[in-house]
């Protein structure tokens, strides 16, 4: 072993071209944060989403099939299913590091926080946009009401992208990131959001119903909640929602005391 | 740097030392001033003020005394809750851009998952910028890992995975190196070679601070320690200044031989010698000395004389906690 500055000579660097670090991050969230239990456990809530296509298929007391769809959805994949597999996700990509005392190799380094916490966010979004988007929208298909896949498709990606946010901001404020995560699915949101409509319209949950509900051609009228936005305006609020999350993520990042694995 | 020992100092809320405490380097690049960082009730750091300059230091102390924290405050992971860290001048926790001038290897063996060992370095160096592209492959190569470099580094030994993040700490070519227990696993080889590593990135003019609590591993690359007890500054000097330290205190040494009674009849004739008792349970005789040194001289040559053979010499004491118990005494 020699130092770097007297180095022998060594083989050709694999790959010559560096990447920028907002890439790095990018890339490094799909290659570290996610191993493949992980995945399992995204595609877990998934295999879930198209059983609830199936149960939609199975239930005959809707007029049509794209009723079935609608009210399982609402009730299955947008309130349990998706907010489970966006935190998975999004404990994947911030908290379950910081927990297991690997975060401090990004942390630690020169790096702006907003493009760390940027590229974990775009990162899990992706992963978000290829799993349990798609698996939403294949259900809507495998319920027999094609015509539902695309607004299931859009509600279930704004939905895990705007849960991710959160989840990261949560995982920069506290270890604790899936506990907590989960209080604020089930009891803040599903609870609380239910009585209250202030809360319901910050909830992703809610939120992605809303906007699922309002790009369908025939909404049952039982999904629709007074007071919440649909369709496109749900949309912006959500986006509302991820970029606040951003923010506090942004702000707490710089302030976290990283104590360590062992402690 | 400092080469004088000091008695035990227990933090000096002064903040420009003078320059005769060993406890501060004469060009520091790493100021710890009055710093104290407690855990709730638990107070890992108290008002410890010391610095780091070019060359190696061993950061020595016993599990708990605050040398992964004093690491952690100094990187900037862990917030001070009281004093001043500065690297070059600058707040490690609000000047993002002093990381990009230190690295940390951190003791535990947590490493990223589902990384290779090239991945890795190579991530570290994209997230630092480093414009030499030939860089990882010759910090892998360095500390040795260049020809497992495609393995995952979660799958490593604790050894591969300790000199991994040394490649990834180097590729950045820091001023200010920071090694927390980075022998760790290591095997006899690897730890002559990393410590070979170690001398000539302090000899480079780097500030390399390397944690242990073995001494004998800190002294063969530190020419300087500072010593930690309980968070607080129990002692600094040159290294010979520590060991001198050491071997002027009451020690024990457990001697196994063929012929113990023999022995112990000929180990009470020597000066070196306060007292012999023979211990049943690590069935061999136990000298108090104040003397090590003539007795590590004397007793092999007594042996020899007598024709007794020796199965084991070991000090009983020898141990950091030991020294730093008679230091802060």
């Amino acid at each position: 072993m020699t130092a770097p500055t007297t180095s022998q000579p060594t083989p050709t660097a694999r790959r010559s071209r560096s990447r920028s670090r907002f890439m790095a991050i990018v890339i490094y969230t799909w290659q570290s944060c996610m191993p493949p239990k992980r995945w399992l456990a995204i595609l877990l809530p998934c295999a879930g989403a198209l059983l609830f296509g199936l149960l939609a298929r199975a239930v005959d007391n809707f007029p049509t099939r794209e009723r079935a769809f609608a009210n399982v959805a609402a009730e299955g994949i947008f309130s349990l299913v998706m907010p489970i597999a966006a935190l998975v996700i999004g404990d994947s990509v911030l908290g379950a590091e910081v927990r297991a005392g690997t975060f401090h190799f990004t942390w630690l380094s020169p790096t702006p926080t907003w493009q760390i916490v940027l590229g974990r966010w775009i990162g899990g979004s992706v992963v978000a946009c290829i799993t349990i988007a798609p698996a939403t929208a294949i259900a809507a298909f495998v319920a027999g009401a094609p015509s539902a896949a695309g607004p299931a498709y859009v509600a279930a990606a704004v939905g895990s992208v705007s849960y991710i946010a959160l989840f990261i901001a949560i995982g920069c404020i506290t270890r604790r990131t899936a506990a907590w995560s989960l209080a604020i699915v089930f009891l803040v949101e599903r609870l609380l959001g239910a009585a209250l409509t202030g809360i319901a319209q910050l909830s992703p949950t809610w939120e992605s119903r809303a906007i699922f509900v309002g790009y369908l051609d025939d909404p049952p009228q039982r999904l629709i909640r007074a007071g919440i936005p649909q369709g496109g305006d749900a949309i912006i609020r959500l986006a509302i929602v991820a970029i606040v999350a951003l923010v506090v993520a942004n702000w707490r990042m710089s302030h976290m005391r990283l104590s360590g694995a062992s402690d | 740097m400092a080469t004088n020992f000091d008695p035990p100092s227990f933090g000096s809320p002064a903040f420009e030392p003078p320059r005769v405490d060993p406890a501060f380097a004469g060009d520091a690049t790493v100021e710890i001033s009055n710093v104290s960082v407690w855990f709730g009730p638990k107070v890992a750091l108290s008002e410890l003020s010391c610095s780091f300059g070019a060359g190696v230091t061993g950061l020595l102390g016993p599990n708990g005394a605050g040398k992964t924290t004093l690491m952690r405050a100094m990187t900037g992971l862990v917030d001070v809750n009281q004093g001043e860290v500065r690297i070059e001048g600058r707040d490690p926790r609000r000047e993002r851009k002093v990381h990009g001038r230190m690295a940390l290897v951190p003791e535990d063996e947590a490493v990223p998952a589902g990384l290779t060992a090239r991945q890795f370095v190579h991530y570290t160096a994209d997230l630092f910028r480093v414009p030499d592209r030939e860089a990882p492959e010759r910090v892998l190569h360095s500390v040795g890992m260049l020809d497992v470099a495609d393995r995952r580094v979660d799958g490593f030994s604790k050894g591969m995975r300790q000199r991994t993040k040394i490649a990834a700490a180097l590729v950045t070519d820091p001023q200010v190196v920071v090694l927390d227990e980075p022998l760790n696993g290591a095997d006899p080889v690897q730890r002559l070679q990393l410590i070979a590593l170690f001398k000539q990135l302090g000899a480079s003019g780097r500030t390399v601070i390397v944690s242990s609590h073995v001494l004998n591993e800190v002294e063969r690359m530190a020419e300087r320690m500072i010593v930690l007890m309980h968070g607080r500054l129990a002692a600094a000097g040159g290294r010979h200044a520590i060991r001198d330290a050491m071997d002027d205190r009451p020690r024990h040494v457990l001697v196994r031989s063929d012929d113990g009674r023999r022995l112990a009849a000929s180990l009470v004739a020597l000066e070196s010698v306060a007292g012999v008792t023979f211990d049943q349970m690590r069935d061999g005789l136990v000298i108090q000395t104040v003397q090590a040194r003539e007795l590590a001289t004397e007793l092999p040559r007594l042996a020899r004389d007598s024709s007794i053979r020796l199965h084991e010499v070991r000090a009983l004491d020898d141990s950091l906690e030991s020294l730093f118990r008679e230091l802060v005494r």
